[in-house]
This record gives structure tokens, sequence and C-alpha cells, in this order.
């Protein structure tokens, strides 16, 4: 039987007290707990991305990090993304660029390359592909996925493309 | 004709896509109901066995357990499957492979659930497997199915391919394999079940045929499809592979048993291992042609092994067969087709449809004797490529939008454009371009399938379309909305999709067989074309004109400068929404089980592919470095959506190609994405380039015709014919890992 442990953490901007089992995953922790159902399992042994999430501002596979760990920590899933209800512009690109199909990859997709473009704002190619060869698609191809991200970047950098 | 600006032919944005951007697209688990507990199925450790015995005292007693079910707590019928349903829900007397499913527990957490499978007692009488299906035709061979290892057999038969071979100037032949592969849709299967509380159920599903699902779990409990009502959620991807409701039978049975709505959703190494794949193909093709490059006569053998039970293998193995002479006229034809039992996991739809497995040993063949001819690969499929004038294998001359040859000539120009690429490769590395070229029939290959659409126009001018092909990632819906809006002059943002509930849309047959465009599109087109009919019969009345002067227009009747609303006309004739339905069944003619000769389809779709690929002879690791594409969709409808399925269908193909296979030792090894590898962000060239050569079909909706499976069919044909051109030796096996092709770059010393 589990046992738990007391957790505080900033998820999304709110600030929660939780008790939650010690084997209890981040991904169940946002998933079943709290449910931000944004987040995706998929495979729930670190393999396909689905469940990426930013624990203090690096993306993680959150079906490999345990709740207790992310006490003291600030967490940013895919409700996090639009503030005030105005899309980010990664969604936006998603949208405009047909690079959302099925969808199930979308949500860590995304979180990933928000991590890649917080680091590096001018990203070539190679380094998108490098920074979302963790989050698997089996529907669109990765082409539209990665012009997606680069047309997001120029908008973050203060560019027009829309 | 109305006045708007098209909508077809216009790149729109899918209507969900905001929803799963933000993360508020529903999947089947992302739901939860009150008082809701989890399933779980045990599922059988070997491959062949009899249960003796089934005992699950001890599980019930687990803490948390509200159900322990096994094939006897099953009401109505024990068998599902997509077409042929030989599949038990759970099986009572013999498992027959790796992941049979024996019992099902519903507990209050997934962790009781998983405790409680621990401690069913199954015993067990191991009986002898058979894995192989060579060894499974063999007369002694272990019978998997009652009736014989073979589940089925289709033929095509046409002229004198002996006499043909024997007078030909060039005869090759080879065998070829392909492998068991995943379709590794991102989303698990799932389901949730609930008692509606007035004595049916309701079963929210992730699903390429929500009436299919209908269907099976009234089967399983005995009830009237009415009384089951199927509510498809988003799902997250399907490629053939969520056609049999199995997960939705477990969770409905068990709501049903339980009397608590039940959650049951599969593990990834649970879907590797149980759920169906491809079948696997062991192809025995030969060819002939004379010296002018024109293909005589075509013998090919497909034995497909299909696993445990059918499901669709009897469909599969018919769709290689009548597609063994791909997009080529040849005259005399001796195709076989077998889908062999074996104790191993069924096989059933995936993206493609036998046609990938054909195709591969098709083209090969083809590329070795435009060598042996010393013709131009291309120019020699343009000399053999069907037209509107030259039956196909099956006898059926397609009268129309028949771009093939014309796509080859587009192909021929790309083919030069990349010719440099080839002069540049590095110190130690070969590289080499390849063709691959397919055609399929639009729509099931052995009964046509019908579609059914009910379009309603509301005063306001918007539209609600209840069409129940459900979109599952490819973007029917989106596709739907743009053929109403086009056939009533309105804007396709005021178009309401409703595909995914049995409840409010009625049965289109699946999401599958590249179908919807052409089927679920032209319903949907023919019930709008009828509302549009009444609505300008009734202004024409008062108007005092003829219905041919009138068009319709964002909501209103125009009437030379004359305009009247749709509210108003509305009004006048008391309507507050004028609804209509209209079903399609393509036009076909069954095929002669004797010659497989027939009209199996109302049009078929042409593709076209290039690749270049560099192989590091220190290695062996093949790699694609460009990829070119030309398609046949008739007239496209959304271009962002048609391109989408092109570079999923390459990027599967590579991973074809190149790098899946599914392990067996009695049952699945590789069950999961790191030792099942599928292609990621870096596996896919720097660009795709998509071209659709529009030569539009009489038959569909504005021209349509659809072409899904066809982004995928010639890929790992094209990418082998590549790596045979790299390396000097013909490929006969998939997928080319970096140590088959090392093995064949560097083979074996024969020892002293």
């Amino acid at each position: 039987m589990s046992e738990f442990g007391k957790i505080r953490a900033t998820i999304n901007g709110q600030t929660y007290d939780l008790s939650v089992a010690l084997n209890e995953t981040l991904l169940e922790l946002l998933r079943y707990r709290l449910a931000l159902t944004g987040t995706k399992s998929g495979c729930e042994t670190g393999d396909c991305g689905a469940c990426t999430v930013l624990v203090s501002g690096k993306a993680v596979n959150s079906c490999l990090v345990l709740a207790v760990e992310i006490d003291g920590a600030s967490v940013t899933t895919i409700e996090g993304l639009s503030a005030g209800g105005e899309l980010h512009p990664l969604q936006q690109a998603f949208i405009d660029h047909g690079a959302v199909q099925c969808g199930f990859c979308a949500p860590g997709i995304i979180m990933a390359a928000k991590s890649l473009l917080d680091e590096e704002p001018r990203p070539s190619e190679e380094e998108i592909r490098t920074a979302i060869a963790g989050n698997l698609c089996r529907c669109t191809g990765y082409l539209s996925i990665v012009k997606a991200i680069a047309a997001a970047a120029e908008v973050l950098r203060g560019g027009d493309k829309r | 004709m109305s006045q708007a600006p098209s909508a077809i032919g216009r790149p729109l944005p899918r209507q969900d896509a905001l929803a799963k951007v933000a993360g508020k697209a529903r999947y089947v688990d992302d739901l939860a109901l009150p008082g809701m507990v989890h399933g779980k199925a045990l599922r059988s450790p070997h491959p062949h066995a009899r249960i003796r015995s089934i005992n699950t005292a001890k599980a019930r007693a687990c803490p948390g357990v509200v159900a322990v079910l096994t094939a006897q707590d099953i009401p109505g019928a024990n068998s599902i499957g997509p077409i042929i349903k030989d599949q038990p829900v759970l099986c009572s007397d013999v498992v027959r492979y790796v992941g049979d499913p024996v019992a099902l527990v519903a507990a209050e957490t997934e962790a009781a659930a998983e405790a409680a499978l621990a401690r069913i007692e199954v015993d067990y009488e191991i009986l002898e497997p058979v894995l192989d299906p060579i060894r499974a035709l063999e007369r002694d061979a272990p019978a998997v199915q009652p009736n014989g290892n073979i589940g089925s057999h289709f033929k095509v038969r046409r002229g004198d391919v002996q006499k043909a071979f024997s007078e030909a100037a060039v005869v090759i032949q080879r065998r070829f394999f392909t492998p068991r592969i995943e379709h590794a849709y991102m989303e698990p299967e799932a389901a949730l079940a609930a008692a509606d509380g007035e004595g049916g159920i309701v079963v929210y599903s992730s699903t390429q045929y929500a009436h299919r699902d209908r269907e099976e779990v009234s089967r399983m409990l005995g009830l009237p499809q009415s009384r089951v009502r199927v509510r498809q959620m988003t799902t997250g991807g399907g490629f053939g592979g969520k056609l049999s409701p199995h997960a939705q039978c477990y969770a409905a049975l068990l709501a049903w048993k339980s009397g608590r709505p039940v959650k049951l959703r599969y593990r990834r190494d649970e879907s590797m291992i149980a759920s169906y794949k491809r079948h696997p193909y062991v192809t025995d093709m030969k060819l002939a042609a004379g010296r002018d490059g024109k293909i005589v006569a075509i013998e090919a053998t497909f034995v497909g092994d299909t696993g445990a039970y059918l499901l669709e293998g009897r469909a599969v193995i018919t769709k290689s067969v009548t597609h063994a002479a791909g997009p080529y006229f040849i005259p005399n034809i001796k195709a076989d087709g077998y889908a062999v039992y074996t104790n191993t996991v069924p096989c059933g739809a995936f993206r493609g449809y036998g046609v990938p497995q054909a195709a591969f040993a098709l083209e090969s063949l083809m590329d070795e004797l435009a060598g042996r001819l010393a013709i131009d690969p291309i120019e020699l499929r343009i000399r053999n490529g069907l037209d509107t004038t030259c039956p196909t294998s099956t006898g059926q001359i397609l009268r129309a939008s028949v771009p093939f040859k014309q796509m080859l000539g587009r192909a021929k120009v790309a083919a030069e454009s990349l010719r440099p690429l080839l002069q540049q490769a590095p110190e130690g590395r070969r590289r080499a371009i390849g063709v691959g070229c397919s055609t399929r029939s639009i729509g099931s290959i052995r009964t046509p399938s019908r579609s059914t659409a009910v379009v309603s126009l509301h005063r306001d001018g918007s539209i609600t379309v209840a069409c129940g092909s459900v979109d599952i990632g490819q973007g029917s819906d989106i596709m739907m909305a743009q053929v109403a809006a086009e056939e009533l002059g309105a804007s396709v943002e005021r178009v309401e999709v409703i595909s995914n509930d049995t409840a409010i849309a009625p049965d289109c047959e699946s999401t599958s067989a590249s179908r919807v465009t052409y089927v679920s599109g032209n319903a949907v087109r023919m019930a709008a074309a009828k509302v549009r009919a009444r609505v300008l019969g009734l202004a024409a009345q008062d108007l005092g004109c003829a219905p041919g002067d009138l068009k319709l227009m964002d909501g209103v009747v125009l009437y030379r400068e004359q305009g009247m609303s749709l509210a108003q006309l509305f009004a006048k004739h008391t309507f507050h929404i004028i609804t209509d339905i209209a079903e399609f069944i393509p036009d076909t003619s069954p095929l002669d089980p004797e010659t497989g000769q027939g009209s199996p389809a109302g049009t078929y779709s042409f593709s076209v592919h290039l690749a270049l690929v560099e192989v590091d002879q220190g290695t062996g690791q093949p790699r694609v470095l460009r990829y070119i594409t030309f398609s046949d969709a008739g007239r496209t409808i959304n271009p962002m959506t048609a391109a989408g399925q092109v570079h999923g269908g390459v990027a599967m193909g590579i991973g074809y190609a190149l790098m899946e296979q599914l392990h067996l030792d009695q049952g699945v090894t590789n069950s999961s994405f790191a030792t099942y590898l599928i292609p990621t962000a870096l596996d896919i060239p720097q660009e795709v380039p998509v071209e659709f050569v529009e030569d539009p079909e009489p038959t569909g909706p504005f021209g349509a015709k659809g072409f899904a499976e066809g982004s995928l069919d010639p890929a790992a044909a094209a990418i082998a014919n590549a790596v045979s051109n790299a390396i000097g030796i013909r490929i006969e096996r998939l997928p080319m890992t970096g140590e088959r092709i090392y093995e064949l770059l560097h083979p074996p010393q024969p020892s002293l």
C-alpha cells in the first residue's frame, strides 16, 4: 500500500499543497488528481514524449518524474500556455501550418518546443528536430510541426509571420 | 451554382485544431464519470492451449474489486470482428495466441485491478503451436482453427501466363518478405462504458467506426442496437488498427455486469502484444516482358500470416491479389493469395491493406526488368501504365481520372533535378534514386460500402451535417464542411459537422479504405443539393421565376437585384429548418470467385514516389535524403489536410522500409517504443514536396476521389529500389536495417 508525502508546487501559476502517494508519477498527479488532462499518456515508459511538461523550465517526460520530485518547483503544462485565453504563438502556428492531425502528440511536442525556444530563440532546423526527437508522432510526418515551430520562433522574436 | 468564393481547394485548418493545441480536446482517458471503476484484461501467456478451468475466487476477494468476468458471463454472442466475427470477446475453451483475452476485472483503481488479475487462476493444457505460415500449410501442422489453417484464398485469372512466360524475352522472379508491423497510434486503446439507467448503455470510444462498436456491443450484451449509444471521442490515430472494438466490448461487459461506469485502457505493451497488426507476407512473384519493355505476364502468390483469427484477412488478401499488377496493364495474370492461420497475434486492417506488400514485390521486379532491358525505370513504367483505355487486373476500364502517365512524366523531371545530389556522396557512402508507384481502388474491395448523410439548413443560413464517418485525425470533418458549404453557398465557418455520435449521425461504415472523401463526401453533397433544391423551389414559387434563375449565397436567395433572406423565406413557409438525407454507394460489380474479374470500385487513385537514399558502406545504415511525391486525389478538397496525409504516409513508409519489425518468440517481444522503432523527427528528409496532379473524378464530390492510403502504398518500394540501386544488390526483405544491409554488403566468407 502506498505511503504519502506532502509537496508544495506551482502548477501553471497556481500554488498547490498536495498529499501525494510516493509512487505517484507527475503524469498521474496532473491527469487524474488535478484533472489537467491536456498532458497525454502514450506509453508510460518515457519513450513517446506525449507526457512532456516543463518542470522549472526544463522539458521532462512526466511519466518518469515522481510527484514528490516537484516539491518546491514550478510546472507548466499545455493548459498553462495560453495566458488569458490567448493562444501562445506555438499553438497558433500549429493550427496555421496543419501540424495537428489526431492531436495526441501535440501538447507534448508543443511543450518540448517551448523549452527549446525559451533557451534558443533562433533555432536552426537541426536544433528544432533534435529538440523534438523524443516526441513521437505517427500522423504528421513531422514536417509541418518543424515549420510551425520555426514560424512561432519568428513571431516570438518580433517578426510578423503569422 | 453558388457564387460565394469556392470552399473547395482551400487549405482551411480543421475545426478541432484549437481544442487540440490548447489541451482541451477530450480523448477517452480524459473522461471521468461519477462512481467510475477501472477495467483490465487477463491475457493468455501461451500461444496455443486448452483452458481446463478458470478460478476467480481469489481475484473476487481482492480489495477494491467489483467484478471478475469470464466467457460464461457474456449474455449474448461471444465473437467480434471487423468483417469476419471469429475472435472471441473472452476465450472459453482454447487460447490461440499470446495475448488472447481470458478474463476481465473491474476495480476501484487500476492498481487494484492489476493485482486482482494476478490472482485469477487459469489451468491451461498446453498445445503445440504453429508459429510460421509456411509450416502452417503443411499437412501435419497443428490446426489453429477447426477448419484448417487456410483462412481464405482469393485468385485472379486472365489469359494464359504459361504461354506468355514461355514466349517472353525476359522472365524474372523472386521471393519477397515483408514484416509484421504495429500501427503505433499515439493513443493506446481505451473505452469508457456506462449503463444509461434506461435499459441501455453508452460507450465512449476511440474508434474508426462508432456504429460497428454499437453493433458488436449490442450483439455481445444481447441488446437491440437502438439501446446502445456510442460516442466517438477525439481519437488519437487509428491507421486501420481501431476497427475491431475489443476494448469497447470489455468495458461494456464490465459496466453491464458491475452496474458501475468502467474505463478500460490498454497499456502500451499490452497494445503492442495483443491488438492486431499488419499481415507479414511471403510473396513469390514472376514477371515477363518483351524486348520493348511491354510486360506480358505476371504470376504472384501471396502468403499472408493472418495470425490466430481471420478478422479482415480475407479482404486484405483480396486487395493484394486484385492489385498484384499494380498501376500497369498486364494482359496475362495468375495471382493467388492465402490468409494463413498461425498461433500468433492476429493481423488485420493496416493503412495500405495488402497493397504495400504487393507494391514492394512488383516495383522491385519492375526495376530489375528495367535493368535487364536497359530501359529507364520510369520510362518502363510509362510504357506499361494504365490509362483510360486498358483494363485493370480485374477487367475494369477506368473511364476518367487516370493521371498516372502524367504523374510519371512529372517524376521524370523531378528525378533529373535530384541527379546532381548523386555526385555529392561523401567518402564511404553511396547514393541512388529509386521510384515506386501504386494504384488502389477507393473503398472496400469485396462489398461496396454505403454512406448516408443528413444535411440541415437553419434559418440563419448556418448548416449542420450529420454523417457518421468518424474523423480520426485525417481531416474528414473539415472536408464534409467544405463540401456542404460549397453546395449551399455558405462559409465553411458556419457549417457544423457531427460525425461522432451514433444517436445523431447515420451509419456511414468505417473510416477506412480511403473511402470517406469519395463515399461520404458524395452523400453530403447529395443531401446538401436536395436541401438547396427545396429552398430554391420555394423561393422560385414566391418570386415567380424558375429555380435555375436563382443563386443561394451566404443565407440569401438572389434573383437579379432582389434578395430574399432565408429567415424571410423560412418564416413565410413555416420552416425553422430544412433537412434532407442522401445515400451514396459506389457503382460496382462483384468480383467473380473463379477469375477475380469485376468492377470493385467507383474510382482508383494513383501514386508515384521518388526516394534518394544514402547508404553508409561501413555500417550498412541507409538514410532517406530526399523524397518527392506525386499524388492523385482527383480534385483536392483541402490541400492542407491532403498534404498532411502524404507526409504522414511517407513517414510511415520510411518506418516500414528501414526500421519497423515486430519480433516474436511465442508472443511479441519488442513491445515498447524503445525496442520497436518508428521514425522520429530526425528520420524524415528536410522536405517532402507534395504535388497533386488534378484530374477530376466525374463521379466524386466536386471531382474529388480521395487517396489516403496512396500516401503509403509505394513508399517502401521506392526506398527499396533506391537502396538496391545504391548497393547493387536487389533487396528482397524489409525492413532494410543497417545490420541487414551490412550483411548484404559483407556476406560471410565460406569457412575452409
